[in-house]
């Protein structure tokens, strides 16, 4: 067990990757942890991650377990960060490995300096996948990557890497799944990055369902371009963790691309979980839409930064962002910072938040009718993200995602 | 024939304000009360208390609703008693569709009744058909709770949600506030569809006009907080014709 700086990546026999992974993480120990004045990082505080001792090594005497979709889909399953399952059935048109055989196109969308987490997760670039959706192929089922934790008494700390390439017209459906069995107690971090490339007319719809161990860290970030007329559509449901950040930075680097990035959450107890969004509009009469809606109880904290930037010259763009979020106790707390930067003139541009309560008279009222205050509460938050879970495009996806609310 | 509801000497505040000041009223199964007061009396007050809304006080007394002491149970517990109010302002809930909300409050109730839930379709079927008589059509109930519903509609909308719940006391606040005639009369046709020698109810009004539709055996006139006058239905009529101030003076 060593603190985070210190840990080391057993070595490999493959020069290219022992190169890279030795560059990762001087950057990573250069730059460091997050510091309080790190702007970006200015209300998530991953004090944990510089305190604690980790170790790579996968704990021992626990097992992994199934999880049920209930709807069909191509299924992969990760178990503690190592490959567990991969489809057979995958249409020939669809490309899928291990994220070592991508080589050199890892990392094109990042800069490490700037995100010290996947530095580090570079410095151990092992597991993940590499998935190419040839030109013009549709995938039939949606894509669901089930990575399932089972950690034991060590703080257990693994990186996941995947490199998604869908290329002119294809489309597919890809749902990320994080679930957790075992020990209530148990610590890990699974430090994810995925990087994502849609080519010409490519869609891709991206659902995110976080159920982490409510004491383990889950830092996740996606790099996104979107080419031209190709449309990134995202949903992000985070329940789980202690410390829970999903970052998106997307890149609308072509004429007409398009982004929509919705996001739910709901916690309990001292958690934290937070929502980053970068998106960067490098081209005219590009779009993007968010709507953030998040539930917060306990002692625990909700972060949203959104941030829209419009380069010079990018007219005829709209970006659009609304976060809001129901406190159900005194002491939650909610952190918002939408922020615009707009160098071109004839764009449009909204953004809002609002915090509020359970509305006490809808609450008698239900109550009222006989429905208990538990059920009464359960359905108005319900109601109250039903509009985020609505935007999910499949409806098989859409009515699992209900259930697990 | 027994008593339903039985409250003695209630005194009720909201924050420091009292507003119900030794209230008396006693209810016997399948009676129609009529309670009738000016603005401010304390009517709205008087059906939040019985239903327990937070914020609503009881300083003094005791409510007995079928022998249980009501100020003992959770404001759900009371519906499942089959207590009932039919709001004067409804309450509009986007995002909880009617028809599950529906479905919930009355398997709330079986639960509580230790009856098994009602299988879905069965009780859509009912409710289709409870709904065809009111006015409130497939449409209405696939929207949310109250949402973009008229004053009428949302009143029938009330009438419906009583006639699913079978309550064995309903409280009508204000059933009449929004309505044109031919509402009226639906909703107090729905009213009294209701009526039998089991039920009993509490019809809190204004005006006269209502319990041309729905006649009550008693009428109770309510001033600052407590009843000033009790009498048959004809007391009604009394009173439209001499205004509450004559009744309020007579009083003092």
């Amino acid at each position: 067990m060593t603190k985070l700086l210190d840990i080391e990546s057993p070595k490999k026999d493959d020069l290219w990757l022992e190169n890279l992974r030795t560059e990762a993480l001087k950057t990573f120990r250069s730059v460091g942890l997050p510091q309080p004045k790190t702007e970006i990082w200015k209300y998530t505080k991953p004090r944990d991650l510089f305190a604690d001792d980790f170790t790579i090594n996968a704990p021992k005497q626990v097992q992994s377990f199934d999880v049920d979709l209930g709807f069909p889909a191509y299924k992969i399953e990760f178990f503690n960060g190592k490959l567990e399952k991969a489809p057979q059935d995958l249409p020939k048109n669809v490309s899928l490995c291990s994220i070592l055989e991508a080589r050199e196109k890892i990392g094109s969308l990042l800069k490490l300096s700037k995100y010290p987490f996947a530095a580090l997760n570079t410095a151990f670039l092992e597991n993940g996948i590499f998935l190419t959706i040839k030109k013009n192929t549709h995938l039939d089922k949606p894509l669901v990557l089930v990575n399932k934790t089972a950690s034991g008494e060590e703080n257990f700390f693994y990186n996941l890497r995947h490199l998604i390439v869908l290329e002119e017209n294809a489309s597919a459906e890809i749902l990320e799944h994080y679930a957790y069995q075992g020990e209530e107690k148990s610590r890990y971090f699974c430090n994810i990055v995925s990087e994502i490339h849609l080519q010409q007319n490519a869609i891709l719809h991206h659902y995110k369902v976080q159920e982490e161990a409510f004491k383990a860290c889950h830092l996740a970030l996606n790099l996104v371009n979107v080419g031209r007329n190709a449309h990134y559509d995202a949903c992000c449901i985070q329940k789980g963790g202690n410390l829970a950040r999903n970052e998106s930075k997307i890149l609308l680097s072509e004429e007409s691309a398009q982004a929509n990035m919705n996001c739910a959450y709901l916690m309990n107890g001292w958690a934290t979980i937070d929502n980053t969004t970068y998106v960067k509009h490098l081209a005219p009469h590009t779009f993007s839409d968010q709507l953030v809606k998040g539930v917060v109880g306990g002692n625990a904290k909700g972060v949203f930064q959104g941030k829209i930037h419009i380069a010079k010259d990018c007219v005829k763009v709209e970006g659009n962002q609304l976060h809001r979020a129901l406190l159900l106790s005194d002491t939650a707390e909610i952190d918002c910072k939408p922020e615009l930067e707009i160098f071109a003139d004839d764009v449009r541009c909204t953004h809002g938040a609002a915090t509020g309560v359970l509305d006490e008279m809808q609450l008698f009222y239900m109550q009222s009718r006989g429905i208990n205050e538990k059920d009464a509460k359960q359905m108005l938050i319900d109601a109250y993200l039903d509009d985020v879970i609505n935007k999910i495009y499949n409806n098989d996806i859409k009515d699992w995602i209900k259930n697990r609310i | 024939m027994s008593v339903l509801l039985e409250i003695e000497d209630l005194h009720a505040a909201v924050g420091d304000k009292e507003i119900i000041k030794g209230f008396n009223l006693t209810i016997n199964e399948g009676e129609v009360h009529a309670i009738m007061g000016p603005n401010g009396a304390g009517k709205s007050t008087l059906s939040y208390v019985l239903t327990g809304r937070e914020g609503y006080e009881v300083t003094k007394g005791s409510i007995k609703f079928k022998g249980k002491d009501l100020l003992d149970l959770e404001v759900s517990e009371r519906a499942c008693e089959g207590l009932f109010l039919s709001m004067q302002y409804p309450v509009e809930i986007p995002g909880v569709p009617t028809t599950a909300f529906l479905k919930h409050a009355v398997n709330a109730k079986r639960k509580y009744q230790n009856l098994p839930e009602l299988d879905t379709m069965e009780f859509i079927k009912q409710l289709r058909e409870d709904g065809k008589v009111l006015g409130v059509d497939n449409e209405m109930l696939k929207r949310h709770v109250n949402v973009g519903f008229s004053g009428g509609e949302k009143k029938k909308m009330e009438t419906l949600q009583m006639c699913v719940l079978k309550p064995d006391l309903a409280i009508l606040d204000e059933a009449d506030s929004g309505l044109d005639i031919d509402a009226m009369k639906t909703v107090s046709d729905g009213v009294n569809s209701l009526r039998d020698s089991k039920r009993s109810l509490l019809i809190i009004t204004h005006y006269q006009r209502l319990l041309n539709y729905i006649e009550p055996d008693f009428v109770h006139i309510f001033a600052n907080g407590k009843i000033i006058k009790s009498g048959k239905k004809e007391l009604a009529l009394e009173l439209e014709e001499k205004g509450y101030a004559n009744f309020v003076k007579e009083a003092e």
